[in-house]
């Protein structure tokens, strides 16, 4: 393991699904030896690029969007991270840009900045990730990299600037003038593996200088020394310029944009030189970890290798010898034989195995020094997990997970697949937290419940591929909510005697609407209820929110505030307080106005201009509120709020709307209040069901 | 009584108007002043009065992003709420989410016909009818006296008012009665103008043409902290405070 830090890059390569990340990835490997054969991506039938990328992930996926691949490029240690592009995975993107210093934004030329960019974009700027920007498919009729340029910085608001021009446009696209070394590239070879540098064409050589102007202008803004070098008009180093540009990315102020086509190799080699040249170090990149005992106050990290040990489990791989632990050491050294604690269940951890992934073969290793990736081998814990020295209680991971919205019944089609798929579905539930599994005591289904339709599809598709689970599923449910809307009192006496010792207790107070999903207040005074009973009285008004009286949905946001109550020396019991706690919490729940509540998405989506008519209708179909339209030239960019339980099958109708050429984003934007006449349907389908059970 | 707070603070009730909407169904009103002073904080409090009157707003936004001018709006609304004293905000914020619509265009994208057929597109379907629009950010000088008699047109088929922003410059001298240069070739297409104009530490409220009757005239001013309007006695007030 190489020792000097400034020479490691973890990156990620983050990207639309159809702009050649597959590809561009086994580029990558293919250059810095990782792997030694370029595969046809290009079906037999010459369908074209995306579809056969796609299936070739699906095969391979292990070998080239494992959770960390390891290769070397000219002396750097370089950890390409898998950072799964849709929103839908919140918390698994949210883990993988945590691990990585620096991305790679991947475009293509002729589609440009896409809805996902957009969305993966941000999620970027929210965890602060440097990138550099590849714009890929130069070859293809109708690509345009400028224009790319331009929308990166309308649509994303980066300061973008070329690195590059590209020599020929479309297919007569041949290579690319380094705007730094003002050189032509070329790519020869087989597979393009020799870079030949020569002169700038002569036709080419005005628009060359006039971009390595503005290069040279926009990198001025972060060092000084350019400045004064430009200002004195003498000649400027290359070392200084990729200086310069370097501490324009770190700041997040300025994306580079390199160019190629790497279905053609051309202009991938450059790219990897971008990254070593431009891209942050581990040491470069402050981090931050969440200090248990402080409400989760945030702490720097430190990357001495010395320090106490801070280590975050990012993905879990099932491997040959049992679970293989993705862990990135931000803190501190990890080293086998070592005790650490394991945050989230704060129990004791023996590290046995540390090894890295290494060419097709593992490497042992001893530790695992700050700001590097290894993985870990017989290590039960989930993904996620922090581990830390004893003593510390700092977590990288915030503790609260979303809520689940959307849920699906599973059912195996036999014996085997019913065993693959506890499997399975354990071994999703550790990777994924917002993930959730749970057998229906009513129908005796297995229930799985996730943030979107999509993110439960990936998980069936998953069962099926990885674990060979073969399972049905049902109508895919949403997460209604019941909540009220006022105040109410409750003053409930709980008594029978009918047989046996008898059962009394009185429960007194009021419940109202509050933020947060159940507060109990305690407001007894003169021990009215005896101090004993009063956890019986949380229990029993607790137990009330599991299922809701109006519709079985869980009830959140309500406030139990108990304040006179009665007792009995000889009847009055646990069970006799928590009854009451229950008659109380229906008796107020009816006169509180309860409703019920849904999840509602913010939906965006991306058409061009003429089918924006089209797709608001297919929104406000649905129940949707369109908050607004977005006019970008040729496309429109249409942003709604539209209730989950409307959106089922949506992709399908958008395609059809849009001869396939809209798409959309969603995510979970908050719950609401059902619609009166909507409340009635669920209750009259709730009726039916109950029926139909019976 | 909430809601009746928030609509007391409408803008051109408190500068003296007599009615919440002073411009009649296809009239042009107008709210000038240089970049930065609360142009747009202005427009937004004209749209969430109406809005809170159960009205349909449509916003149009030159060169802003949808989500910009979506935080106007929160931003403007919660200091409405907070002055007004009013708790529960969601409620409010509920009932107007539906009833306004953002348009966003890029100055070289915007166009009337563009917009006209993108307006009956959505009353067509149902979907939206605008009952004020709002353009916010549209460059006067480069537009031409065209494109406002077309807009006006389709502001009387539509029969609704229009409000603009328009921006003008420091080095650029007034014409007569202080009218902005930028407005000189299509001022007789509007009713109402009225003048942002930062004077020290405070920003002026003034109207330039059609201005509310004499007797009713306050002088207002807009907190430059919150871009809020208030009366100008009360802003000098809490200027000596700070003081």
């Amino acid at each position: 393991m190489n020792s000097d830090i400034t020479s490691v890059r973890n990156i990620g390569i983050s990207a639309h699904i159809d702009s050649g990340k597959t590809t561009l990835t086994e580029r990558i490997l293919f250059y810095t030896q990782r792997i030694h054969a370029i595969h046809d991506v290009k079906g037999k039938d010459g369908v074209g690029a995306t579809m056969d990328s796609m299936e070739l992930e699906k095969e391979r996926g292990i070998t080239i969007a494992s959770a960390a691949t390891f290769c070397e490029w000219k002396g750097h240690e370089v950890n390409i991270i898998d950072t799964p592009g849709h929103v839908d995975f919140t918390i698994e993107v949210e883990r993988s840009l945590r691990v990585l210093d620096g991305a790679i934004l991947v475009l293509c030329a002729v589609g440009g900045v896409q809805s996902q960019s957009i969305t993966v974009d941000q999620q970027m700027k929210r965890y602060k990730v440097p990138c550099i920007a590849f714009v890929n498919k130069c070859d293809r009729s109708g690509g345009n990299p400028f224009r790319v340029i331009e929308q990166l910085k309308e649509k994303l608001g980066h300061s973008a600037v070329a690195m590059q021009i590209p020599i020929g446009a479309e297919a007569k696209f041949e290579g690319v003038v380094d705007l730094v070394s003002m050189k032509a590239l070329y790519f020869d070879g087989d597979n393009g593996e020799i870079v030949r540098a020569e002169e700038v064409p002569a036709d080419l050589r005005e628009d060359a200088e006039a971009y390595r102007e503005a290069l040279v202008d926009a990198a001025s803004m972060f060092s000084d020394e350019l400045t004064e070098a430009i200002l004195e008009e003498r000649e400027i180093p290359e070392s200084l310029l990729i200086e310069a540009i370097r501490q324009g990315v770190l700041q997040r102020e300025m994306t580079p944009v390199f160019m190629g086509s790497a279905y053609k190799n051309k202009g991938v080699q450059p790219l990897l030189d971008g990254v070593m040249n431009l891209l942050p170090c581990p040491s470069d990149v402050s981090n931050e970890a969440l200090d248990m005992e402080k409400d989760e106050a945030l702490v720097s990290l430190s990357s001495d290798p010395k320090a106490p040990l801070v280590a975050l489990a990012f993905k879990l791989e099932d491997g040959q010898y049992g679970q293989l632990t993705y862990i990135r050491v931000y803190q501190g050294t990890l080293a086998k034989g070592d005790s650490v604690i394991n945050v989230r269940t704060g129990k004791k951890v023996k590290i046995g195995r540390v090894v890295r992934m290494h060419a097709s073969q593992m490497e042992e290793i001893e530790s695992i020094p700050a700001g590097y990736i290894g993985a870990l081998f017989g290590i039960d814990c989930a993904s996620g997990d922090t581990f830390t020295a004893p003593n510390l209680s700092l977590t990288m991971t915030s503790m609260f997970v979303p809520s689940p919205v959307i849920s699906l019944a599973i059912v195996p089609k036999d014996n085997k697949s019913q065993v693959n798929m506890s499997k399975a579905l354990n071994r999703f539930t550790k990777e994924d937290p917002t993930f959730k599994t749970f057998v229906d005591e009513e129908t005796g289904d297995t229930i799985i419940s996730g943030m979107g339709e999509l993110h439960l599809d990936v998980y069936v598709e998953r069962m099926r591929r990885e674990y060979k689970a073969e399972v049905e599923t049902g109508q895919p449910r949403v997460a209604y909510r019941e909540t009220i809307t006022r105040m109410a009192e409750f003053n409930y006496i709980h008594k029978k005697q009918t047989g046996g010792s008898g059962q009394y207790g009185r429960v007194a107070g009021y419940m109202e609407p509050v933020e947060e999903e159940f507060v109990f207040d305690n407001q007894i005074t003169g021990g009215a209820i005896p101090t004993q009973y009063i956890p019986s009285c949380e229990k029993g008004f607790r137990a009330c929110m599991d299922k809701g009286p109006k519709m079985e949905f869980p009830v959140t946001g309500i406030k139990v505030v108990i304040n006179d109550g009665a007792s009995h020396s000889v009847d009055s019991s646990e069970m006799a307080f928590q009854a009451a706690a229950r008659g109380a919490f229906l008796e107020a729940y009816a006169k509180a106005a309860p409703v019920i509540h849904e999840p509602i998405m913010k939906v965006v989506v991306e058409t061009p201009t003429e089918f924006q008519g089209a797709v608001m209708g297919l929104l406000n179909q649905r129940r949707g509120i369109i908050v607004g339209s977005q006019d970008e030239g040729p496309m429109c960019v249409i942003e709604g709020q539209v209730p989950l339980s409307e959106m089922f099958g949506f992709s399908t109708v958008l395609r059809s709307s849009t001869q396939g050429k809209a798409q959309f984003t969603m995510e979970f934007s908050a719950y609401k209040q059902v619609p009166k006449g909507v409340a009635e349907e669920l209750v009259k389908k709730l009726a039916k069901d109950k029926k139909n059970a019976a | 009584m909430e809601k009746k707070e928030i609509i007391g603070r409408n803008p051109l009730k408190m500068m003296g108007y007599p009615a919440e909407d002073i411009l009649s169904e296809g009239g042009f009103g107008a709210l000038v002043a240089r970049a930065g002073v609360g142009k747009t904080a202005f427009l937004v409090q004209i749209a969430i009065d109406k809005l809170l009157r159960d009205r349909n707003v449509l916003h149009i936004s030159i060169d802003e992003p949808v989500e910009k001018v979506c935080l106007w709006y929160e931003q403007v609304f919660r200091n409405i709420a907070d002055s007004s004293g009013v708790k529960q905000l969601d409620p409010f914020w509920e009932l107007i989410l539906p009833k306004r619509f953002i348009m966003t265009f890029k100055v070289e994208g915007f166009s009337v016909p563009k917009l006209e057929e993108r307006v009956t597109d959505l009353s067509e379907q149902g979907i939206f009818f605008p009952q004020l629009i709002l353009i916010d950010g549209l460059p006067f000088e480069e537009m031409g006296r065209k494109t406002f008699v077309d807009l006006k047109a389709v502001a009387e088929s539509l029969g609704v008012a229009v409000w603009f922003t328009m921006k003008t410059h420091r080095h650029e001298t007034p014409g007569p009665e202080g009218m902005p240069k930028p407005l000189s070739s299509v001022e007789d297409l509007f009713d109402v103008v009225i003048e942002l104009q930062p004077d020290g530490k405070e920003i002026l409220v003034k109207a330039l043409k059609g201005g509310p009757p004499e007797s009713n005239a306050s002088a207002l001013a807009l907190d430059p902290s919150t871009m809020m309007i208030r009366s100008a006695a009360a802003a000098a007030a809490s200027g000596r405070k700070a003081q």
